[in-house]
């Protein structure tokens, strides 16, 4: 488990970036971090991984204050940050000198997501695209096998065919025992991948919720017959989409794009529809 | 210390090969006045080599530490700062002095055979631990934790900078020990003359009592070793 209670950061001579952030992340979940540009996902992030310290408040992983000298804690936290520049050596060369540090390394996994990913453990990783840089890094990330995973925009660089080979991987590594947070503005890039939302707007904790609850009580689509009152977010334009109280309709796909719109737009609405439970079927 | 090194490989062959050259021009140099490269003749060439070198490869230590896009994955590493400093020291001191000596008395034994074909030299085998060879391992010793301070303490400018606090804080000692010089002295008469005035400017310049050594050598290096290591404990990306 992993929590953070009432966390605060602001950059020297800057407005505050995070305040009072308390969150939990538990286990056997993917969480999508997600927010605008510059509402401090980065921040949060870096702040989880102990490469900042917050101004107020405390964080704690597996039941450790975190830390940078608490060796055994950074041995269970691996980060992919979202810029970034691995040593002009051989992938395979990296790999030996970096994976001493983490324990629960798996040499195995490592290389067959190196193949995975179209890549040679002999190739030289200066000779790399930027989005290889980042497919290697995801897979030494994944390889670590660390309890918490933390990813920074991690489908930035990559072409579409690897978004969905990111997607696909993702989904098949996470386990009981490991946490994993992406954090990114495409929200798009996480469809299906993640299980619980994390929004960040204006220096705050907007939504906090498990998609399963989201389904569960909203309602995404173009409404036909919808009563204005139970609309509680909708997109103008030929699209027209919505998103509804779903009050006993049937349950529908997330959309995760619709969702962050309507809780950037109607925070309390979203989630007083999410915390009430409507069990009265539509009439 | 294997990872730092693994990933200086580059910029450390560049720079000794570029040593190895100034090396073998420098004992050539020697070799011609009396066809022997004497132990002050090694330790003279290495020591002035050796030092600058060793800054260099110090403030290139800590350069994963500043560059923004390589400090994330530097700093998120499961290594406290303790064994940072401990590698960075290690690596910058011991090891670095037994390598560059190897490679030093390498090329100077190279000199020396290329020259005694070539010239009237006899060929001799090089001696290294001189006097001034010693004497250049422990200015270095002494004075490489602030440059490993100033590594780690500027972001920007770091070389320039370290040099610019080093000589402020020779200037402001040197200014100390004269005021205490004049102080002391005073009722000697130490201003009424140039002469005197010019020999006490040159004390406080050069004079290192046995009081003075202890705390450069037992002081300063520890002091600036333990602020190497708090800087890089409080350090963020």
């Amino acid at each position: 488990m992993i929590a953070l209670h009432n966390i605060q950061f602001y950059y020297p001579k800057s407005k505050i970036v995070l305040d009072n952030i308390s969150l939990q992340f538990a286990p056997g979940n993917i969480y999508g971090l997600f927010g605008k540009n510059g509402e401090g996902k980065s921040t949060l992030i870096k702040i989880m991984t102990g490469l900042l310290f917050p101004k107020a408040g405390d964080y704690q992983a597996f039941g450790n204050t975190i830390s940078r000298q608490n060796i055994a804690c950074l041995q269970d936290i691996f980060v992919v940050p979202e810029e970034f520049e691995l040593p002009a050596l051989k992938i395979s060369v990296y790999e030996h000198i970096t994976s001493a540090f983490y324990p629960n390394f798996s040499k195995d996994e490592f290389y067959s997501l190196i193949k995975e990913f179209n890549l040679s453990p002999h190739q030289k990783i200066s000779t790399l695209s930027f989005g290889q840089k980042k497919k290697v890094l995801i897979a030494f990330g994944i390889a670590t096998n660390t309890r918490l995973l933390l990813m920074d925009e991690p489908t930035n660089a990559l072409d579409i065919p690897s978004k969905s080979q990111f997607r696909k991987i993702m989904a098949s590594v996470v386990d009981q025992g490991k946490c994993i947070v992406i954090s990114t503005h495409q929200v798009r890039d996480l469809h299906s991948l993640i299980n619980h939302v994390v929004i960040l707007d204006h220096s705050h904790v907007t939504f906090d919720q498990p998609l399963s609850k989201v389904s569960e009580n909203l309602w995404f689509g173009k409404p036909s017959h919808a009563k204005p009152e139970s609309i509680i977010y909708s997109e103008s334009g030929f699209a027209g989409k919505a998103v509804l109280m779903r009050q006993g309709k049937n349950e529908t796909e997330v959309d995760l794009e619709l969702l962050f719109n309507a809780v950037l737009d109607q925070p309390q609405r979203v989630n007083y529809a999410i915390k009430t439970n409507y069990d009265q079927p539509q009439v | 210390m294997l990872r730092d090194l693994v990933i200086l490989k580059g910029t450390i062959t560049t720079s000794l090969c570029v040593a190895s050259g100034l090396f073998f021009i420098s004992f050539l140099l020697r070799l011609r006045g009396d066809h022997e490269l004497s132990q002050v003749d090694f330790a003279s060439v290495f020591g002035k080599f050796y030092i600058i070198l060793g800054i260099l490869f110090t403030f290139s230590i800590f350069k994963e530490a500043h560059n923004q896009k390589t400090n994330h994955l530097y700093f998120s590493l499961p290594v406290s700062s303790y064994e940072r400093i401990t590698s960075a020291w290690l690596s910058t001191v011991p090891v670095f002095t037994v390598v560059l000596t190897i490679i030093a008395a390498i090329i100077g034994q190279f000199a020396i055979l290329i020259a005694s074909m070539f010239s009237e030299t006899t060929f001799h085998l090089v001696s290294i631990f001189s006097e001034e060879y010693w004497g250049a391992v422990t200015f270095y010793t002494i004075v490489q934790p602030i440059f490993l301070y100033g590594a780690l303490r500027f972001t920007k400018n770091r070389i320039g900078k370290t040099l610019l606090l080093v000589l402020l804080f020779s200037f402001g000692l040197m200014i100390y020990n004269f005021m205490f010089y004049g102080i002391l002295n005073y009722s000697y008469d130490v201003f009424s003359g140039e002469e005197l005035a010019y020999e006490a400017f040159d004390l406080a310049s050069k004079d290192f009592s046995g009081i003075g050594q202890f705390v450069f050598i037992g002081i300063v290096t520890p002091l600036m070793l333990a602020a190497a290591y708090f800087k890089l404990v409080e350090k963020e990306v």
